[in-house]
């Protein structure tokens, strides 16, 4: 799954663990979704759209999952 | 202006420092119960019957505390980490499996001589341990 | 013109593939363990080579059995995993606290049978099919 997190991230001039800090994650989980390792659960990107302040498809994009 | 856009502080990583000392001290009351168990029989109380039942009590009771801390430790990890560490968990089920059955029928047959690979428990333990940190490596290696 | 029953879902002929599959595995490593553990008293006399032969190809066989069902449970959708995957958790903890003081209560005789890695097996078998009954009913 594509998504905007990094783009999202440095317009903020966070770095990834300040964004894991404010989603409640690992910087590690961060690092993961935005290379598209990892697929966030609905939860997680709920947080994040709340968190930046855009709808979540603004964020992610409906792609090819993630491989497991 | 840059200072006001920091995200709010949040703690997951002070949570799961909590959480894994809780673990941590768990697995340590677990193998200090174990040691118990092991070498009081034979160093401790002579082998007299119900020291070695309390002890085994006491080790199963230590292990049930052990395996709640683990699952809230789970619980308590994010997705991804959780992810990793399950899938650990389940390839060290797997090996233990295909090793153990096998080594065990060997262990029937006198197949295996030397005395150290007597099959038990032990050392079946062990090799999950082993395969579950590597595969704990691997996983988080592989989603870096 | 209704149809009484919904097409079958892609996801349910996957997994249909991927359990079939799964359980052949299973099967043959069922076999070729009963092969490992009888063979050698009576098809080959305890014949060195055959055993080694036939503990290789059940090492084998167990190895393809954990890849088809590491593919069973990747290709399983996220709540059947979630479950599966705890099953798998709960039965190695259980493993683990009952596995090592039956070993310590076997090396002091104070259980009249010998702690053999089987019983574990078995017990962990058990724990398994429990916590994935228990699992499947918790979200029904």
């Amino acid at each position: 799954m594509k998504n905007r997190l990094k783009v999202l991230r440095a317009e903020r001039d966070w770095t990834q663990a300040q964004l894991a800090e404010a989603l409640d994650v690992s910087r590690q989980t961060i690092n993961a979704i935005e290379t598209g390792k990892f697929d966030p659960s609905l939860p997680l990107a709920f947080r994040a759209a709340r968190l930046f302040g855009l709808p979540i498809e603004e964020i992610f994009h409906d792609q090819d999952p993630a491989p497991l | 202006m840059k200072n006001q856009l920091k995200p709010p502080e949040n703690g997951y990583q002070s949570r799961m420092r909590t959480s894994t000392k809780r673990l941590c001290r768990w697995h340590g009351w677990w193998a200090a119960a174990t040691l118990l168990m092991a070498f009081g029989p034979g160093f401790l109380w002579h082998r007299a019957l119900v020291p070695t039942l309390v002890a085994v009590g006491l080790d199963v009771a230590m292990g049930v505390g052990m395996i709640l801390a683990t699952k809230k430790y789970v619980e308590e990890l994010d997705e991804l980490q959780r992810r990793i560490f399950l899938n650990a968990l389940g390839i060290a089920v797997g090996v233990g499996l295909i090793v153990g059955v096998p080594w065990t029928v060997m262990d029937a047959y006198h197949v295996i001589h030397s005395h150290g690979l007597h099959a038990n428990f032990g050392l079946l333990v062990i090799l999950q341990g082993l395969t579950f940190l590597v595969s704990l490596l691997y996983g988080t290696w592989r989603y870096r | 013109m209704y149809q009484s029953k919904p097409p079958e879902s892609r996801y349910q002929s996957r997994t249909r593939t991927n359990v079939i599959r799964l359980f052949r595995w299973c099967g043959g490593w069922g076999v070729a363990t009963a092969l490992m553990a009888f063979g050698p008293r009576f098809l080959w006399n305890r014949a060195l080579v055959f055993t080694l032969l036939a503990v290789g190809l059940d090492v084998a066989v167990g190895v393809g059995m954990i890849l088809a069902n590491k593919k069973y449970v990747a290709e399983l959708d996220e709540l059947q995993r979630k479950v599966q995957l705890n099953s798998t958790g709960i039965t190695l903890g259980v493993g683990l606290i009952a596995g090592v003081p039956l070993s310590v209560l076997d090396a002091y005789h104070v259980i009249p049978f010998h702690a053999d890695i089987a019983y574990l097996l078995i017990l962990m078998s058990l724990t398994f099919a429990a916590s994935n009954l228990y699992g499947t009913r918790r979200y029904r």
